[in-house]
């Protein structure tokens, strides 16, 4: 049903990155060994390759797995169908979230087995010291973030391409603005999602940017719901 | 039970300043074939998306068998089968795949229909929806709507890019199999033949106001075309008289309703009545949008 058309107009991104996420931290290994390469520098690029390919991976699922029945001009079909909008939103919105978790969960067991293999301790560098299990979650926490924005985006600009642009245009131009408010005004923006809000701890902190990615959903679904077709 | 299938107060729909549809009273009885006639614009397209809701009406109210258009939705779409009058259904699926992702969402699915339908319009299945034909797009939606079970049948300009062949099977599928099922059929066309050759039931729709709803042969029956010979005979319309046509000393009069007495009343005029024929669905519905016009 709609599950199977999301996971048919998605498999093709997700299979290639899953395989991307499986075969990059083997292939650096390889390419290593024998150097001390893999042991010194395995945990930094173990935790760059997790937030650098999950980051691709939200973007291109947010703006892939979002419902394009307005672009497609098949709304008309979808919503005359007997499920109510929200559950059209919220199908499209779990199965790309499903995916970015198990390129995540992948690139993360294929780094950590090829970093266990060349040392007792796979999170501990001696050169960049330790990387904690927050190191992998703020990664997450941001590309969880940006999925939901892309998602949302691409929703509401009723286009694949616009959403995306529009998205990294947000992501990336976000740490500028608040950098340049913090210049001019020497106001600290908490807009960097993964970083804590203020004082409060990151934890907490992170819990709050999962429910504003979250908010983005919701406020897409009720502007699509209103939506004449 | 209420005994109709679509029944509309007042319903409109206003765009800004452009009113769509200006508070039409809509009556189809269950079980029947009702033909939606209107020009391009008239508004046909925009009241059957308010019965789906596809858009909010901006007054009025609409019931599909008992159920509220605004409030019960879901249970309205669960009875209604839908062919829109954009014929865009997904790329890159094949028919086949459109009937995968249509059945789950209706108990209601037959796949002996699909087999059937597909046998009878000789639709390719295993093509891309991109690839098809657009008289086989539109077989394709007429499939997937034919399939779901419906009580309900709700088919926009079904008949676009359909060729002679495959008009007259659909016709005659609508004609027989929705009867012999109890369902109801309402489809918007402009192809007048089409629905006097299967509707019963017919209501005529120009530029946003219902001018005429009735059953077919009442239609029929009430609009008669007068041939008088006479001098000085009356030229003026009325709400009696659609239309005059004058050529020589030959009048043509369009009535409807008693049109035995508006003849005995030339009669009385001097005039020489030499024919009263009934008209075709045609003839009526272009005196009628004249008439509006």
């Amino acid at each position: 049903m709609y599950v199977w058309k999301c996971w048919r107009d998605t498999r093709s991104f997700f299979i290639v990155f899953l395989i991307i996420a499986a075969i990059v931290m083997p292939v650096a290994a390889v390419v290593c060994v024998g150097t001390h390469l893999v042991e010194d520098f395995g945990t930094s690029a173990f935790s760059t390759t997790f937030g650098l390919i999950l980051t691709a991976v939200a973007l291109g699922l947010g703006a892939l797995g979002a419902i394009h029945e307005f672009a497609e001009k098949t709304a008309h079909f979808l919503f005359t169908k007997p499920r109510s909008r929200a559950y059209f939103i919220w199908v499209g919105w779990a199965v790309g979230f499903a995916e970015l978790l198990a390129v995540a969960t992948v690139n993360f067991l294929a780094g950590w087995a090829t970093l266990s293999h060349y040392s007792k301790n796979p999170f501990h560098s001696t050169l960049n010291g330790s990387m904690t299990t927050e190191n992998f979650l703020d990664a997450l926490i941001f590309c969880v973030w940006a999925y939901c924005l892309t998602y949302s985006l691409t929703v509401l600009l009723r286009n694949g391409l616009k959403g995306l642009g529009a998205s990294m245009g947000i992501l990336f131009g976000l740490p500028y603005f608040a950098a340049a408010v913090r210049w001019r005004w020497h106001i600290d923006l908490p807009l960097v999602p993964g970083l804590p809000l203020g004082t409060l701890p990151l934890a907490i902190s992170n819990i709050i940017w999962v429910l504003i990615a979250v908010l983005f959903v919701l406020a897409t679904q009720l502007v699509v719901e209103r939506a004449e077709i | 039970m209420n005994e109709l299938a679509i029944d509309s107060k007042d319903l409109a729909k206003t765009y800004g300043s452009i009113r769509a549809v200006g508070g039409i009273n809509l009556t189809v009885p269950r079980g029947a074939i009702y033909g939606f006639l209107g020009r391009n614009g008239a508004g046909k397209t925009t009241t059957i998306k308010m019965l789906l809701g596809l858009t909010r009406p901006t007054a009025g109210a609409a019931q599909v068998f008992g159920m509220d258009v605004s409030t019960e939705r879901m249970a309205i779409l669960r009875r209604t089968a839908f062919v829109s009058e954009k014929k865009t259904l997904y790329p890159s699926l094949t028919a086949t795949e459109l009937v995968r992702f249509s059945r789950g969402f209706y108990p209601t699915w037959s796949d002996g229909a699909v087999e059937k339908y597909a046998r009878l319009l000789e639709i390719p299945m295993k093509q891309r929806f991109e690839k098809l034909s657009n008289g086989n797009q539109t077989k394709v939606w007429l499939l997937l709507a034919l399939s779901q079970g419906a009580d309900l049948l709700i088919l926009d300009e079904p008949t676009t890019a359909l060729d002679p062949v495959s008009v007259d099977q659909l016709l005659h599928v609508l004609a027989e199999d929705g009867l012999d099922r109890g369902c109801t059929v309402f489809f918007s066309s402009h192809q007048l033949e089409e629905v006097e050759r299967i509707a019963e039931y017919a209501g005529v729709l120009d530029h946003g106001k219902l001018l005429m709803e009735s059953r077919l042969d009442d239609i029929k029956s009430e609009f008669r075309l007068i041939t008088a010979a006479g001098n000085s005979l009356p030229s003026q319309t009325s709400p009696q008289v659609l239309s005059v046509a004058v050529e020589g000393s030959f009048y043509r009069y369009v009535v409807t309703k008693d049109a035995d007495s508006f003849a005995a009343g030339l009669s009385k005029s001097g005039a020489t009545i030499t024919n009263i024929a009934p008209l075709s669905l045609r003839e009526i519905f272009l005196q009628l949008v004249r008439k509006e016009q």
